[in-house]
């Protein structure tokens, strides 16, 4: 097993690619009827009429697997100590069934805990389907500073 | 049905409660959130939290779960609605306090904002502080700023 990432190993500016993460129609509605049964996730024909003009996945949706992405390409490869919450999420294009969604994490601020020997680690999570960026979600672990 | 134009700042919804319990917690973090914490119970006794803890996306889609649940009855019950659309984000999302198996979260929103859009005349964006706290400590465990569009009165 490789040596985990520590907060000396996360400077500003690097960049790790994760994904890919197919998403189906299935996963879509499953995600949707236990938190978000709102129709433009839930039914294609009303879907069409909505702002989003079709069926797409719920932000919460969206954030939930850019968690994963990040969770395989970076957070479980970590020293981490768990999340203190996501700075900002924009949802702004619509993720489609049968997109494959890869993501882009950015460490884009660390600081250094003065008092533990740990230190927050701000990612830009920039999240693209095959032709465009279609969301940002902006997370802050803490990461162990090497001993 | 409402429109921006009827929506007041401050004004505060008690949208629910949840209790999430060990199976919950587990099957969303196996599916979204696969760290030792929201998997395993015996392995997350020795993890910096001391036992299972909801992955904090889980706590955040349980609002929007409560939200629309609170909407539909009060529709039922002939309240007006706002006119919702869709929304652009959140900001400042925090997770303060563990959520473990058998807590109850008591969820809320508060109006706090409200803004013209140029580009949509037919929409407005407002601002909802959200929040859940631990219903047996009264303890803050939650929070995000949420943005929503809700369409404008015709003019």
């Amino acid at each position: 097993m490789t040596e985990l990432l520590h907060f000396e190993d996360l400077p500003v500016g690097r960049v790790f690619e994760c994904g890919p993460y197919h998403v189906t129609k299935e996963e879509i509605f499953e995600f949707a009827r236990e938190f978000d049964p709102q129709p433009h996730h839930l039914d294609e024909e009303a879907a069409k009429a909505s702002m989003l003009k079709g069926l797409s996945a719920s932000g919460w949706h969206i954030c939930a697997m850019a968690m994963r992405m990040f969770a395989d390409g970076v957070i479980l490869k970590a020293a981490n100590r768990g999340g203190v919450g996501a700075r900002e999420a924009r949802w702004m294009k619509p993720v489609r069934p049968g997109d494959t969604l890869r993501m882009e994490a950015e460490v884009v601020e660390v600081k250094a805990s003065q008092s533990k020997p740990v230190g927050f680690v701000t990612f830009d999570c920039r999240i693209f389907n095959a032709t465009e960026q279609v969301a940002l979600v902006s997370m802050t672990p803490i990461i162990s500073r090497r001993a | 049905m409402n429109y921006w134009e009827d929506v007041e700042i401050g004004t505060h919804r008690d949208i629910g409660t949840h209790t999430f319990t060990e199976d919950e917690i587990i099957a969303f973090g196996k599916k979204y959130d696969p760290q030792v914490f929201h998997i395993d119970p015996v392995a997350a006794k020795d993890s910096m939290f001391g036992g299972l803890i909801a992955s904090g996306w889980h706590t955040a889609a349980m609002w929007m779960k409560l939200s629309i649940a609170e909407r539909k009855s009060a529709a039922a019950a002939g309240n007006p609605l706002q006119r919702a659309g869709v929304s652009p984000g959140f900001v400042d999302m925090k997770w303060l306090k563990p959520v473990r198996p058998g807590m109850t979260l008591r969820y809320s929103a508060e109006v706090t904002g409200k803004t013209e859009l140029r580009s949509r005349p037919d929409m407005g964006l407002i601002e909802t502080r959200n929040q859940a706290h631990d219903e047996a400590t009264g303890e803050l465990v939650f929070q995000f700023t949420g943005k929503g569009f809700v369409q404008r009165r015709p003019r």
